[in-house]
């Protein structure tokens, strides 16, 4: 197998890529089919979606709620205690919720990759 | 003196680190995003000191002594608000490979002039969150040193734009981690101090929650309505949903290596605002028991070290809070410059790095003429208006047009005309009109919680199943596979011999 392979510095690979990236553009204007994409499995992509969806909207759900608790607990809360609720206490909360999705999120991207 | 000596050495270290950043700024995609080379730690770094504005340094103190403790749910929102970028707009966003909000509207909906009409909302959002940046530069440099407001505000325009019209973003984004560093030291570091050495009257009277109950119930009731809880809810609708739709703040993602770094990075960015939104309540809570009726309830932090420590430990500390705002300026303004750089020229004339440059002079005298007579506006005002624009505008484009296949160009339109003409049409009636404090005057002066669903709605309805065109799908689905499309995204490719693919020229299957 003598396949050629083109080799180009960096700066030249970045110049095609934004060649590219105009001329797809162009064909997407003129209602052509777009050109330089790769392949993608559709039956994949659409589970990996759905999947990433229901994550998306369980997080926001929950920073619904979260957020909703921590305003109920911050004005139930007398006095000091209540200021330290509004303070202190969303950030980690926050964090964690972030942090949860994100690790989710990967989790399903690796196995969409791994699992074909 | 010492204050504009300190602002000084700010801006001098700024412009250093900026021309050591300047690494050949010759194309758009350059000037735009750094080439997309940005290392993931800079980034974060870089979008809190973008993110962490004089709303942030000087307002949130401000708004905590005319108004009280809910002030801070302005903090939780800010921050609240990379949750929802975290879940539902970093990683897609990245793969879409569009450069700005506009760009990632054409990828999706294949319409020039919805990519046009994207660019006119982020003027709007960009212009909105410009103003109190220089109303802030202006304040500060006249308490310093008394140079009059609008001198000021001038010369920090000419600071600004000139170091952007050089650098772009690479230069911004060494620039603005520096600035966090700088805002998180100065604010943090004076703080630690002035509760050292406030009497311990003072701190026990600072801490005292039974002084007003107004004022120390932990409500957010901007002009005494007497509706807070609406108030509360509303502010928080806009900050959560509008970080998301800040076109600044999207930009920076596509400046990271792939869609999971471009998520890590929102993450990380919670973790830097939690670090930072600790400090403005030492200001605000001293700032009421020592300056308790300022004039100008935005430069609080400023004034709070004199009434705590006169003579020459105050005046130290006075400048290196003043130093720390200045840096919240010159961050967040160049950051925004930029993003109102490529709404004018990139997205709505089709851009050139000279137009781009013009652009960035162009958008720093429009933000400069129109915070002249914006003196006595608070910041945190002007900036919960812009949130609430972005989270009526390009939060429901953005997650619709990531999650939901059906959305159409001609239900993105119709659902940004409504969104942006309802939010900015109600902060400004809210401004003319002068209501009576109500439920009205509150929904006017808080928009976002009847805009958002609103635009939401508009979208989803206008939205004609029958006019989704065929390749809509399979840009969704590209948005959400790891890998490929996007330059530089780093995931692995999937593999051969699939029963349903597509194949390179995009026959939909």
């Amino acid at each position: 197998m003598n396949q050629r392979v083109r080799v180009t510095s960096p700066q030249t690979r970045l110049a095609l890529r934004r060649r590219s990236d105009a001329t797809r553009r162009l064909s997407r204007l003129a209602g052509l089919p777009q050109v330089g994409r790769s392949a993608i499995d559709l039956d994949d992509a659409e589970r990996a979606l759905r999947r990433q969806r229901r994550l998306a909207i369980r997080t926001a759900t929950l920073l619904l709620f979260a957020l909703a608790a921590l305003l109920t607990a911050a004005v139930l809360t007398p006095g000091r205690l209540g200021w330290a609720v509004l303070f202190f206490a969303p950030y980690p909360v926050l964090l964690v919720l972030a942090a949860v999705h994100v690790r989710r999120a990967e989790r399903i991207e690796a196995e969409y990759c791994e699992d074909d | 003196m010492l204050g504009l000596a300190a602002i000084s050495l700010v801006l001098a270290s700024s412009v250093v680190i900026g021309v050591w950043g300047v690494r050949a700024a010759r194309s758009t995609p350059d000037f735009l995003v750094a080439s997309r080379s940005i290392v993931p730690g800079w980034n974060a770094l870089a979008i809190a000191g973008e993110y962490v504005s004089a709303a942030s340094v000087l307002g949130l103190a401000g708004l905590l002594v005319k108004n009280g403790v809910g002030a801070m749910w302005y903090a939780v929102g800010f921050t609240a608000g990379y949750v929802l970028v975290a879940a539902l707009a970093a990683g897609p966003m990245r793969r879409s490979g569009a450069y700005t909000v506009p760009d990632f509207a054409e990828y999706r909906l294949g319409s020039p002039r919805i990519r046009r009409m994207c660019g006119l909302v982020v003027l709007v959002i960009m212009l909105l969150y410009l103003l109190p940046q220089f109303k802030a530069a202006g304040v500060v440099l006249e308490l310093v040193s008394g140079i009059p407001y609008w001198i000021g505000v001038v010369g920090a325009g000419l600071v600004v734009s000139s170091t952007i019209a050089v650098g772009g973003m690479r230069s911004a984004t060494y620039v603005q981690a520096f600035h966090y560093i700088v805002k998180l030291a100065f604010i943090a570091g004076p703080a630690v101090f002035l509760i050292a050495l406030a009497e311990p009257a003072q701190r026990e009277a600072a801490l005292d929650p039974s002084a007003d109950a107004d004022w120390s119930r932990p409500l957010l009731d901007l002009d005494g309505s007497g509706h807070p809880l609406l108030a509360t809810i509303s502010v928080l609708v806009a900050t959560t949903l509008g970080a998301m739709g800040l076109p600044h703040v999207v930009m920076r993602f596509h400046t990271v290596a792939g869609a999971r770094a471009a998520r890590r990075v929102a993450v990380s960015v919670i973790v830097l605002l939690s670090l930072f939104y600790l400090w403005p309540v030492v200001y605000g809570l001293l700032g009421r028991v020592t300056t308790p009726d300022p004039e100008e309830t935005d430069v609080v932090p400023l004034l709070v070290p004199s009434a705590i420590a006169p003579g020459t430990v105050g005046a130290v500390l006075t400048a290196l809070v003043a130093a720390g705002a200045f840096a919240a300026f010159l961050s967040t303004s160049s950051g925004l410059l930029l993003a109102l750089a490529g709404g004018l020229s990139h997205d709505l004339f089709g851009g050139s790095l000279s137009r781009l440059r013009l652009g960035v002079v162009v958008g720093t005298a429009l933000a400069v003429a129109l915070s002249l007579p914006a003196a006595d506006v608070d910041i945190n005002v002007l900036v919960g208006w812009a949130f609430a624009v972005a989270a009526s505008t390009f939060c429901p484009l953005l997650t619709l047009g990531i999650w939901w296949r059906g959305l159409t160009a001609t239900g993105a339109t119709a659902g940004l005309l409504v969104g942006a003409v309802t939010s900015t049409g109600a902060a400004l009636a809210s401004v003319v009109l002068g209501l009576e404090p109500g439920i009205v005057s509150v929904l006017l002066a808080q928009p976002a919680l009847w805009t958002v669903p609103l635009a939401f709605t508009v979208m989803i309805a206008a939205s004609r199943p029958g006019s989704v065109p065929d390749w809509a799908s399979e840009a969704v689905l590209r948005l959400h596979v790891p890998g490929r499309y996007s330059s530089g995204d780093t995931g692995a490719i999937p593999r051969e011999r699939r029963d349903n693919r597509v194949d390179a020229p995009g026959e939909t299957g």
